[in-house]
């Protein structure tokens, strides 16, 4: 009998192999955001499932001469941008072909980019590749074999707007071609502000105190929340930094310890989280699903990607309108965040075509209003091309912002956004002092900010030391 | 003459090769799949920096002696899996097993279904059921929708936000996901011990209680001794509750060690290789120490 219950057991161990092998496969990548757009704010953290081996193959090159492969991410968005690239370029060159690769995610270009690098092969890799510009910087330092110097392509840099390119510029070195425009709005629900006797206007050019104060009387009033976060990936200290025209790192070590108005700044969080001025939500879904969606929120401030969020409310149309950041001193503010870059991989054999594509299409070329106006019209991506945010199309009023003219607005704004320093560690940076938030709210314990802030530089530190 | 004894016979040469051939794909391929990379993974983990710059650690052994005592989170990490593996293991087990018990029963009706339905969870994938864990305990979610519709709580409970509640929601969910699971295996000891058993202990009479404690523990216990390992050992590695329900938040205080170990090596962009490996040889190391221990003190056979 003993050996009768030694063979079930086995029996039984080996099945359960099998069935937590089972379980393994199932693990498909969870792109629990739907609008792909999202994991740009979030990174790699939220929902992130270990991504299959399978879907990390971009599927490499085509062989013809006249065929381009590109990996991109988000159908909604980034893939009516290429489709539009693709078409305005077949006009000057009717031969050409765009094989566009579908991913779910801007993790499966970086997995695959670290997968290949690691190996050591990069023919896995597609021509172009469509990348997050907070990730660029690390991967090119990481693995400079992996990209080509775009700096020799006819694609006219000044035409761009400096921050956007700042972060595909490393070294002096252009790397990248810029293909949407991650510069930062504040909305505000005008109707709410308006029973609480305040109009846009009001709003705009504040500082923060005041905007505290304007919050606490709205939550009174209507219950609302002035802002959300997803607080699981929290942009808001990088944004109200760049607001200010400052940077979270200063000559590539962190700036936080004994940096007032960083302190300060951080401090406008927790005293709006225990006011109930902000809403700092517990992941991506909670912030545009619940907060934003669920109609939580009065006001809301990210990327302009986030705007095909609150339109999806769709009863509140004509309600809402944007304007810029609060600051510290009470100038208006402007930032950015999120948004992607497509840059030629080392595996592209036809560099030349490939630069003569981007220079024509999203580099600024004769094919850049075409381009643009299409992405635009089909994908709702805003360029940060200055003369291509000319074009009559960025003119046109947003019924939604109640006749705004909103793409005219985002770009002119993003032309006044500061370039800051940026670092290799800017998710680590995000994620201990997201913590330090934390802590320091009265949900939280009510640490000491300052402690906090320098129990996350020494994170940091140790992080940058590994 | 004695030369003849000690030589094998032609036969057993014939079996010996044919012994060999049989075994060694599986021993190549495990060799290939399994020791190779752990032996690379040693190797990695004695390695500092991020990405392709990988150099040595310097001194060699830095990331064991030094790196990972200095690093907070990692130790609240293993403080965090280690909480989930007092707490959870023994609930899900004694579950299990007392599931196991009434549904071995004969004389219920519907006894397939009932099985069925507890084993239901395990079908679910990790990331799915995590997902759905989290929707729940959102804070505008089904379980605050209730409480408060009960008239429980009078604001919704910011389950996922609050230390406690986040570490709560994760012991949950692991029972619910793997309780039946471990029934099951249960449920095949059970039927392995002959009625005859129970038949004779009925006829000395024994409580049924008694019978439970004196005849059905003992009979059981290489399975339990097996459950056991296998759910130290998962719990030592839980890895999707972690990143899907709750996302290691808030702030990192239920964050589990391979979450943290996956974080550093791809969460963040950052590539820390070298360090990823040397804290997963840690787990490595704790995974065979406790088994080393269930072993010696489960096993008591001959």
């Amino acid at each position: 009998m003993k050996k009768k219950l030694l063979t079930m057991t086995l029996t039984l161990t080996m099945v359960a192999g099998m069935l937590s092998a089972c379980n393994g496969s199932a693990n498909t990548p969870a792109d629990n955001s739907g609008n792909a757009e999202a994991s740009d704010a979030t990174g790699a953290t939220d929902g992130a499932a270990p991504t299959e081996e399978g879907s990390t193959d971009l599927g490499g090159v085509s062989d013809d001469a006249n065929t381009l492969t590109v990996a991109a991410w988000d159908p909604n968005f980034n893939i009516p941008a290429l489709q539009a690239a693709e078409a305005a370029f077949q006009k000057k060159n009717p031969d050409f072909k765009l094989v566009i690769n579908t991913v779910s995610g801007s993790q499966d270009v970086e997995n695959a980019v670290t997968n290949a690098a690691s190996a050591g092969d990069y023919s896995t890799l597609p021509d172009i590749v469509l990348f997050q510009d907070h990730y660029i910087q690390q991967y090119v330092t990481n693995y400079p074999d992996a990209w080509q110097d775009l700096s020799g392509a006819s694609i006219k840099w000044d035409d761009f707007g400096a921050e956007k390119l700042s972060y595909s510029t490393i070294e002096g070195k252009h790397y990248g071609v810029p293909v949407d425009n991650g510069t930062a709005i504040f909305a505000y629900r005008t109707d709410i502000l308006e029973q609480c006797g305040y109009t846009i206007d009001d709003v705009t050019g504040i500082t923060w105190d005041r905007w505290l104060e304007i919050g606490r009387e709205v939550k009174e009033k209507t219950g609302k929340y002035l802002l959300s976060m997803d607080h699981s990936g929290d942009d808001l200290p990088y944004m109200f930094m760049q607001a200010e025209g400052l940077s979270q790192w200063k000559d590539g070590k962190p700036d936080i310890v004994g940096n007032d108005t960083y302190q300060k700044l951080l401090q406008v969080i927790v005293t709006g989280a225990d006011d109930g001025v902000i809403l700092l939500c517990n992941s991506w879904s909670e912030y545009t699903d619940e907060s934003i969606v669920g109609d939580q929120v009065a006001g809301v401030m990210n990327g302009n990607w986030i705007i095909p969020t609150i339109k999806q409310v769709k009863e509140n149309s004509g309600k809402w309108a944007l304007t810029t950041i609060p600051t510290l001193s009470g100038k208006e503010g402007y930032a950015a965040n999120g948004g992607s870059s497509l840059y030629v991989t080392s595996n592209c054999q036809k560099v030349d075509l490939a630069q003569e594509f981007l220079a024509y299409t999203l580099g600024g070329g004769e094919g850049a209003t075409e381009t643009y106006d299409n992405a635009l019209k089909n994908g709702g991506v805003i360029t940060c091309c200055i003369s291509a945010g000319k074009s009559s199309v960025y003119q046109e009023p947003d019924e939604y912002f109640n006749g705004q003219a909103i793409y005219a607005d985002i770009v002119k704004m993003g032309a006044s956004v500061p370039v800051v320093e940026q670092n290799d560690f800017h998710y680590n940076l995000r994620t201990a002092i997201g913590t330090a938030i934390t802590n320091a709210t009265k949900a939280g314990g009510g640490a000491d900010l300052t402690t906090e802030i320098q129990s996350a530089a020494q994170d940091i530190d140790r992080q940058m030391s590994l | 003459m004695s030369s003849n004894i000690n030589k094998p016979s032609v036969v057993r040469k014939k079996q010996l090769r044919a012994g060999w051939l049989f075994l060694t794909p599986a021993s190549i391929l495990i060799f290939i799949m399994s020791f190779y990379p752990m032996i690379m993974a040693f190797i990695t983990s004695l390695k500092t920096g991020s990405g392709a710059k990988l150099k040595w650690g310097d001194p060699l052994f830095v990331n064991y002696f030094k790196n990972i005592p200095a690093d907070a989170t990692f130790l609240r990490s293993m403080g965090n899996t280690f909480l989930y593996l007092i707490i959870e293991v023994p609930i899900m087990l004694v579950f299990a097993i007392l599931l196991a018990q009434i549904l071995n029963n004969k004389d219920i009706k519907f006894r397939g279904l009932f099985r069925t339905m507890v084993f239901m969870p395990c079908a679910v994938s990790l990331v799915s059921y995590s997902l759905i864990f989290r929707s729940l305990f959102a804070r505008e979610g089904l379980i605050n929708s209730v409480l408060s519709g009960l008239g429980l709580i009078s604001e919704n409970i910011n389950w996922l936000g609050t230390t406690g509640t986040a570490r709560a929601v994760i012991i949950i969910g692991l029972i619910w996901r793997w309780t039946g699971y471990n029934m099951v295996f249960y449920l095949a000891g059970l039927q392995n011990i002959e009625y005859s058993v129970y038949e004779a202990a009925k006829i000395d009479g024994s409580s049924g209680w008694n019978t439970f404690w004196y005849i059905t523990v003992p009979l059981l216990k290489p399975v339990i001794v097996m459950t056991a390992i296998m759910s130290i050992n998962g719990t030592l590695q839980l890895f999707d509750e972690s990143v899907n329900l709750t996302n290691g938040g808030p702030a990192n205080t239920s964050i589990t060690m391979s979450h943290y170990i996956w974080n550093e090596a791809f969460g963040q962009g950052v590539g820390h290789f070298g360090y990823a490996s040397a804290m997963s040889f840690i787990i490595f190391i704790l995974v065979a120490i406790l088994a080393a221990i269930n072993l010696k003190v489960g096993d008591t056979r001959d």
